[in-house]
C-alpha cells in the first residue's frame, strides 16, 4: 500500500516539474504570442498594448502561475494556428495517437515475446542468429524508413491500404482501423525488433538461474521449464522495457504522423513547433510528457501485481 | 586486454568494418571528391534511375546521388559525434558525482533526470531546435541535450555500483582523497559502460538527426545531410523511390554497423566487469 | 549391506568436455567409481576439480551448461536392469529425474522460482511423475514438509520463496527432491551457503532421510569436515581427475596419494589445538615453513586497541516519504581489548554483527555511540581528515572477496604503492624498494608487480591485499573473513603467512570469521557474537575447552569435526531461527552485563534474542 502511495506522490512531484520545464523551455522562444497574433508588420503601439493585455510583461513566475492555474480550472487557452480552444483539440488528437500507440504496442509485444523466447532457448545457434540479426536490422532502420517502405508497398504498390488521413473511430471504425494500420505498423516494426532483443536478453539471463536447473532436475519437460517457469519471470522486466518504450513511441509519432498525414498528437505538436504556436506547444509538450510519465507509473503498479516480491514487502 | 575480445566474434568484426568504412568515407570523401560533383545540377537527367553515368541515380535537381550521399556522410557523422560528445561532457560528471555522493545530491539530481526522461528524446530535440532556430550547430545542441539525461542515468547507475565495491573502500583506507578516488578508481571502472553507451548513442544520434532534418527542424540547405536528402525526396516517392532509398540505406548501414559493434563491445566487457568468474 | 549388491550407480571412464574459446576444455576425464544402494559417497575437491561436473553429468544436466559427454559409461540400475544414462534419450532422462534420482543444489536463495508459490513448485513434479490430482499432490506436499520438519507447513504452502529464510528454503528444496522417493539423492554443496548451525540441521536431516528411506546419497563438497561426518566412501578429485577413492576411515587415517595428504594436512580440525597455549601455523605437506608455535611477544600491559560500549545502528527506511521507520541494531554495546602482537577473533553466524564491528572500528561505517581507542587515540573523535591521515596509518583492513578488493584497472605495484605515497611513508626510490620488499614478504614474485589483478589467482590476490595493508606498517590489521573465500590448501598458506607476519612484525589482528576450526588455529583470544552482542569472550582455550554461554555451546556442537571416528550428527537439534535485529525507533536497549566466570573470561547475562522486537 505504501508502495502505491509513494508512487502517486512521486508522480505529483514529477508532474509539477514537467510543467515547470515545459514552461521554461518554451519561454526562451524569441518572438512572443502577441507578435504571432498580430503579425510581424503590425503597429508597435498596438503590439505593446496587446502584450499588456495578455500579461506578457509580468514576471515569469506569475505567468507560470497563471498558466498552471488555467490548466487546473480547465482553461487551456486557444491555439494561435488553429484558432480553437486547446483542450478539446488535445483530447481529440490524443485519442487518435492513443489508437496508434496501443495498436503498435500490441502488434510488437505479440510477435516479439515468443520470438525472443525462442531465440533465447536456441541461444547461439542458427535460430538465435537469424532472429537476432533480423532484430538488429529492425532496430537500425529509422521509423520513417519503415513508413516509406510500407507506403510504397501497401499503398502505392498494392493499393490495399490508405497512405494518409485519419478517421475518428466514433464515425467509422473500419475506416479508422484501415487508416491507422500502416502508421501502427511503421511504429510497431522497429518496436518489435527492440522488444525481441530485450526479451531474448532477459530470457537468457533467467535461463541461467538456479531454479531453472532445479526445475529440470525435477524431471519437468523442457517446454514447461521455459514457457512456464522461465517466462513467468520475464514478464516483469519485459513489461518495464515496454513501458519505457512508450516514451520513445510518443517521440516517433511526430515523424510518422507527419509522413502519413495522420492528424494525431504528433502531427499537432509538429504544426505547433513549425508555426511557433506557443500556447499549443506548451500544452502538447506538457500532455505528452504527462502521458509518458503516467504510462511508466502504470507499469510500476502492474509490476507489483506480477512480482510477489514487490507485492508482499 | 578486454577490447580485443570484441573483435573476435563475427558481429564485432562486421560492425567494426562497417563503422570504419563509414568513418573513412566521412573523412576522406570531402578531401577526394570535388564538392561540385555533388551539387552539379543536370536538369536533363533529373530523377533518373541508376545508370552508368549516375550509379545511384539522380535527385529532383539532377544531382548525382552517389556523390551526395558520400559527401553527406561528413555532415551526419559530424553532427552525431558532436552531439554524443556533448552529452558525455555534461552527463559523465553529472552521473559520476551523483553516484559517488549518493544521498540528497543523488536524489535531487536523479529526480531532475527522471523528469527529463518523461519527455521523449525526439520531442525534446525538436522543441529545442525550434526554440533556438534550426541549423547545423543548433541541431547538435538539441540532440546533445536530449540525450544527456539517459546517459547521465546509466553512468550514475554504474558509478553507484562501483562506489560500493570493496576496492573503493580499500582505496579510501589507503589514504586517497575523494578526487583521487573518483579519478583513479571509479572513473576507469565505469569507462567500459561509457564506451558501450557512447557507441549505441551514436547510432541513435544519427537516427535523430535524420528524423529532425526530415521534419525540417534539423540541418538546413545548403548543408547536405542524409536526413535532409530523405526529406527532399518526399514528394518524389512514386516516381523515384531511389531518392529516398539511397540516403535511407546509408543511414541504416551506419546505424547497423554501430549497433553491431556496440553489441559486441557490450558482450565482451560485461561478463568480465561483473566479477571475473 | 554395502558391497554385496549390484551397485546402484557405476560410473566408468567418464570424460566430459566443454566448448572453449580456443577449443574444447576438458571438464573431467577418466572418472570411475560406483555407488551402492543406501551408501553415501562424498566427492570432495577444491574449485576446478570437476566434482560438480560429475554429478551434473549423471543427471545429464551438464549439456544445458555447454558440456558434452564425449566418452564413458554412466551405469544406473533401473527396474532391475542396468542402463547407460550417457546414452539415454530425453524422455527416459525426464522420467528418471525427480523420480529415481533427486538433486539439490548449493544456493537456497535462488533454487526456488520467485514468482510461484511453494505449493505449486512442490506439486508439479509429483503430478508429472505420479499423475496425482491437485488435492492429492497437495496432501503429499504437506506430508513432505512435515518430514523435513518445517514449522507451520500449511502456511508455507501458500507462501512465496522470498518469505522464507535460507535454511527453510533448503528444507523445501530437499522436500521437493524427496517427493517421489528417489533411490539416489545428489546433493551439490547443499550447505556451503548456510550458517554452521543451519548446516548441522540440514546434514542431520539428510542423514535421517537416508536412514528412513534407504536411499543412496552422492554428496559433493569441498569441506573435509563434512566429508568426515557424512561419508561412507570418499572420492577425491583434482583438476578433473580422480585422485583417490576409498572408505572414509581409510582415507583420513592413511591417505595414499600426495594430493590427498596435502588436502588433509591443510584442513584445520576442531579440537587439535586442545592444550596448546598459543596459535600455531599448520603443518603443510611440502612446505619448509617452521611450525613452531608463534612466540608470544612480550606483551605491553597497555592494550593496543580498546573498544568500549560500541554501538552501531543502521536506519531502515520505508513507508511514506521514505522516513526512518526502524533501526537495525547491528552492533550493540560491545567491549573488548586487543593486546599488542595478539589476535582477537570475532566469531558468529551471518548477521551477528562481527563484520559491522570491524567496519565500525575503522569508521567505514559510522558507529552510533561508544569509544574506540587505538594507542590511546580516540578514533571516533577524529575529523575525517585526521582519520585519513592518522588513524588509517595504524589500522588497515583485508576484505573477504579477493576478486572485488583490488581495482581491476590498476597495476598491482600501484595499488601497493598508493598507501605509501598517500601517507608519505617513503619518498623517491625508497618507495619502489619498499614495494619490492613487501612483495617478497608475502611470497609473491617481483614479476607480478607489473601485472593486473585478473592475472592472479584468489590466493595470490589476497596476498596482494595483505601487502597493501602492510605497506603503512600498521599496528592492527582487521581481517574480515579474509580467508573464507579461498580454497582449503590456499587458506592454510595464507593463515600461516599471517601468523609469521605477526611473529615477525608484532601486528595485532582482529580476525573476523565464521569458521571455528580456523579461529582455533590463529587466535589468542576469542569473542562470540550473536544478534549484535558479544555473548562470550575469553582466551582460546577457555572458549573452546570450557564454553559457558548457551549460544557458544550450540555453535561449537554444530561445527563438523574433520575426523570420521568422531561423528556428532544428531537430529534432535532445535530449529531456532535467528530473530530479527530490527527494532522500532526509540527502543531502549539494555546495556550488556557480564559475569566473569574465570580471569578475563566473560559471559553475557542479558537474554539475547528474547528481547527481540515484535514483528
Amino acid at each position: 500500500m505504501s508502495y502505491i502511495l509513494n508512487r502517486v506522490f512521486s508522480m505529483m512531484l514529477t508532474l509539477f516539474l514537467i510543467s515547470a520545464i515545459t514552461f521554461a523551455v518554451t519561454n526562451i522562444l524569441p518572438g512572443d504570442v502577441a507578435m504571432m497574433i498580430m503579425g510581424t508588420q503590425s503597429n508597435p503601439e498596438a503590439l505593446a498594448g496587446l502584450r499588456e493585455t495578455l500579461g506578457l510583461n509580468d514576471p515569469l513566475l506569475m505567468q507560470y502561475g497563471r498558466w498552471i492555474g488555467g490548466m487546473l480550472t480547465g482553461d487551456w487557452g486557444s491555439s494561435l494556428v488553429f484558432k480553437e480552444p486547446i483542450a478539446p483539440l488535445l483530447l481529440q488528437k490524443m485519442t487518435a495517437s492513443g489508437l496508434l500507440v496501443l495498436f503498435s504496442m500490441t502488434i510488437a509485444l505479440a510477435c516479439a515475446v515468443p520470438l525472443g523466447v525462442w531465440a533465447a532457448v536456441h541461444a547461439n545457434r542458427w535460430q538465435d542468429t537469424a532472429a537476432s540479426s533480423t532484430a538488429m536490422l529492425g532496430v537500425s532502420l529509422p521509423d520513417f524508413f519503415w513508413g516509406i517502405m510500407l507506403i510504397l508497398l501497401f499503398a502505392r504498390g498494392l493499393g490495399w491500404l490508405p497512405s494518409s488521413g485519419f478517421v475518428d473511430p466514433a464515425d467509422d471504425l473500419g475506416a479508422a482501423i484501415r487508416h491507422a494500420l500502416l502508421p501502427s505498423l511503421a511504429l510497431g516494426l522497429g518496436l518489435m525488433a527492440h522488444l525481441t532483443r530485450m526479451t531474448r536478453a532477459t530470457m537468457t539471463g533467467i535461463l541461467k538461474q538456479e531454479f531453472i536447473r532445479v526445475a529440470r532436475a525435477k524431471g519437468l519437460k523442457e517446454s514447461t521449464v521455459v514457457w512456464r517457469y522461465g517466462l513467468a519471470n520475464a514478464v516483469g522486466p519485459v513489461m518495464t522495457v515496454a513501458g519505457l518504450q512508450v516514451g520513445y513511441l510518443f517521440g516517433s509519432i511526430i515523424v510518422i504522423e507527419s509522413l502519413f498525414n495522420y492528424t494525431g498528437m504528433g502531427w499537432l505538436t509538429y504544426q505547433a513547433l513549425l508555426n511557433r504556436d506557443i500556447p499549443l506547444i506548451q500544452a502538447s509538450v506538457f500532455v505528452i510528457a504527462a502521458v509518458v510519465m503516467l504510462a511508466n507509473l502504470l507499469v510500476d503498479l502492474l509490476y507489483a501485481v506480477v512480482d510477489p516480491r514487490i507485492r508482499l514487502s | 586486454m578486454k577490447v580485443p575480445a570484441a573483435f573476435r566474434n563475427t558481429k564485432g568484426i562486421v560492425g567494426a568494418v562497417v563503422v570504419l568504412t563509414v568513418l573513412a568515407v566521412a573523412i576522406l570523401a570531402p578531401l577526394l571528391i570535388p564538392a561540385d560533383w555533388a551539387t552539379r545540377m543536370d536538369m536533363r537527367a533529373r530523377l533518373s534511375a541508376p545508370t552508368w553515368a549516375h550509379p545511384l541515380g539522380t535527385d529532383q535537381l539532377g544531382r548525382d546521388l552517389m556523390f551526395r550521399v558520400l559527401l553527406g556522410a561528413q555532415t551526419s557523422i559530424f553532427i552525431a559525434s558532436a552531439a554524443v560528445l556533448m552529452s558525455i561532457v555534461i552527463g559523465l560528471p553529472l552521473g559520476l558525482v551523483s553516484g559517488y555522493m549518493g544521498k540528497t545530491t543523488d536524489n535531487v539530481l536523479m529526480r531532475l533526470v527522471d523528469t527529463l526522461l518523461s519527455f521523449p528524446a525526439l520531442l525534446l530535440a525538436l522543441t529545442i531546435s525550434a526554440v533556438l532556430g534550426p541549423n547545423l550547430q543548433n541541431t547538435i545542441i538539441a540532440i546533445g541535450i536530449a540525450f544527456t539525461p539517459f546517459l547521465a542515468r546509466i553512468i550514475r547507475g554504474e558509478a553507484l555500483r562501483v562506489a560500493q565495491m570493496p576496492y573503493v573502500e580499500a582505496a579510501r583506507t589507503a589514504g586517497n582523497s575523494d578526487l583521487r578516488l573518483i579519478t583513479l578508481h571509479i572513473l576507469p571502472n565505469i569507462m567500459p559502460v561509457v564506451i558501450v553507451q557512447a557507441t549505441i548513442s551514436l547510432a541513435f544520434a544519427i537516427l535523430a538527426e535524420a528524423g529532425l532534418s526530415f521534419l525540417g527542424l534539423g540541418t538546413q540547405p545548403p548543408d547536405a545531410s542524409w536526413g535532409l536528402m530523405i526529406q527532399a525526396s518526399r514528394d518524389y516517392l512514386d516516381r523515384a523511390p531511389w531518392t529516398a532509398l539511397v540516403p535511407g540505406a546509408a543511414v541504416a548501414l551506419t546505424v547497423l554497423g554501430l549497433n553491431m559493434f556496440g553489441d559486441a563491445l557490450r558482450d565482451a566487457l560485461d561478463p568480465r566487469t561483473r566479477g571475473e568468474a | 549391506m554395502v558391497g554385496d549388491q549390484t551397485p546402484l550407480v557405476s560410473i566408468d571412464k567418464l570424460r566430459v568436455e566443454f566448448r572453449g574459446e580456443d577449443g574444447p576444455i576438458v571438464g573431467v576425464e577418466d572418472i570411475s567409481f560406483s555407488i551402492a544402494p543406501g551408501e553415501t559417497v562424498c566427492v570432495v575437491g577444491e574449485s576446478g576439480s570437476g566434482k560438480s561436473v560429475t554429478s551434473l553429468s549423471l543427471m545429464r544436466l551438464v549439456e544445458f551448461g555447454g558440456g558434452r559427454i564425449t566418452s564413458g559409461r554412466l551405469g544406473f540400475s533401473l527396474n532391475g536392469k542396468q542402463i547407460d544414462l550417457a546414452q539415454a534419450d530425453t524422455q527416459t532422462m525426464q522420467a528418471i529425474r525427480g523420480d529415481e534420482i533427486g538433486m539439490i543444489f548449493q544456493e537456497p536463495m535462488t533454487s526456488l522460482n520467485p514468482v510461484f508459490t511453494i505449493e505449486r513448485q512442490m506439486t508439479d513434479g509429483l503430478r508429472v511423475h505420479r499423475g496425482l490430482s491437485r488435492s492429492a499432490a497437495r496432501a503429499r506436499a504437506l506430508e513432505l514438509l512435515q518430514q523435513v520438519r518445517i514449522p507451520e507447513p500449511e502456511q508455507r504452502l501458500k507462501q512465496y520463496p522470498h518469505e522464507l529464510s535460507g535454511g527453510m528454503r533448503q528444507r523445501v528444496v530437499i522436500a521437493m527432491a524427496m517427493a517421489c522417493e528417489p533411490r539416489l539423492l545428489i546433493a551439490d554443496e547443499p550447505t556451503t551457503a548456510l550458517d554452521v548451525t543451519i548446516q548441522a540441521e540440514i546434514l542431520a536431516l539428510i542423514d535421517r532421510l537416508k536412514r528412513e528411506t534407504g536411499m543412496a546419497v552422492l554428496f559433493i563438497t569441498h569441506d573435509m569436515a563434512v566429508v568426515a561426518q557424512m561419508a561412507d566412501r570418499v572420492v577425491v578429485m583434482y583438476r578433473g581427475n580422480l585422485v583417490e577413492e576409498g572408505p572414509v576411515e581409510r582415507i583420513f587415517a592413511d591417505p595414499q596419494e600426495e594430493y590427498t595428504r596435502k588436502l588433509l594436512a591443510a584442513v584445520p580440525r576442531l579440537g587439535e589445538m586442545r592444550g596448546k597455549s598459543a596459535p600455531e601455523p599448520m603443518r603443510l605437506v611440502g612446505e619448509t615453513a617452521s611450525n613452531a608455535p608463534v612466540t608470544p611477544i612480550d606483551v605491553d600491559p597497555k592494550p593496543l586497541l580498546q573498544v568500549h560500549n560500541l554501538t552501531t545502528r543502521y536506519p531502515v527506511k520505508g513507508g511514506l516519504f521514505r522516513r526512518t521507520i526502524a533501526n537495525v541494531h547491528a552492533v550493540e554495546d560491545v567491549s573488548f581489548d586487543i593486546p599488542r602482537g595478539q589476535t582477537l577473533a570475532l566469531v558468529g553466524e551471518s548477521g551477528c554483527g562481527k563484520s559491522s564491528c570491524g567496519r565500525s572500528i575503522l569508521r567505514l561505517s559510522e558507529p552510533t555511540s561508544g569509544e574506540v581507542l587505538l594507542d590511546q587515540t580516540d578514533i571516533l573523535a577524529l575529523s575525517s581528515r585526521d582519520l585519513r591521515r592518522r588513524a588509517w596509518r595504524d589500522m588497515q583492513m583485508v576484505f573477504q572477496d579477493p576478486f572485488a578488493s583490488l581495482n581491476p584497472y590498476m597495476r598491482l605495484r600501484d595499488q601497493v604503492t598508493e598507501p605509501i605515497r598517500n601517507f608519505g611513508i617513503h619518498t623517491g626510490s625508497a618507495v619502489e624498494d619498499r614495494v619490492s620488499e613487501l612483495f617478497d614478504r608475502v611470497e609473491l614474485p617481483r614479476a607480478f608487480m607489473s601485472r593486473f589483478p585478473h592475472e592472479l589467482s584468489g590466493g595470490q590476490r589476497q596476498r596482494i591485499a595483505i601487502a597493501r595493508a602492510l605497506a603503512v606498517n600498521p599496528k592492527l590489521i582487521i581481517a574480515d573473513e579474509a580467508v573464507s573465500a579461498l580454497d582449503v590448501s590456499v587458506q592454510a598458506q595464507v593463515l600461516n603467512l599471517m601468523m609469521e607476519l605477526q611473529a615477525e612484525l608484532g601486528i595485532s589482528y582482529l580476525f573476523i570469521s565464521h569458521d571455528m576450526a580456523v579461529v582455533e588455529r590463529i587466535a589468542h583470544r576469542v569473542g562470540v557474537m550473536y544478534l549484535g552482542r558479544l555473548v562470550e569472550i575469553g582466551s582460546r582455550q577457555q572458549i573452546f575447552e570450557n564454553p559457558q554461554h548457551s549460544y557458544t555451546k550450540s555453535l561449537l556442537s554444530a561445527v563438523p569435526v574433520a575426523d570420521p571416528t568422531k561423528r556428532n550428527i544428531h537430529d534432535d537439534l532445535n530449529f531456532r531461527p535467528i530473530p530479527s535485529p530490527v527494532f522500532p525507533l526509540g527502543y531502549k536497549s539494555k546495556p550488556s552485563t557480564y559475569d566473569e566466570v574465570a580471569p578475563a573470561h566473560l559471559v553475557l547475562q542479558n537474554e539475547v534474542g528474547l528481547d527481540a522486537a515484535p514483528e
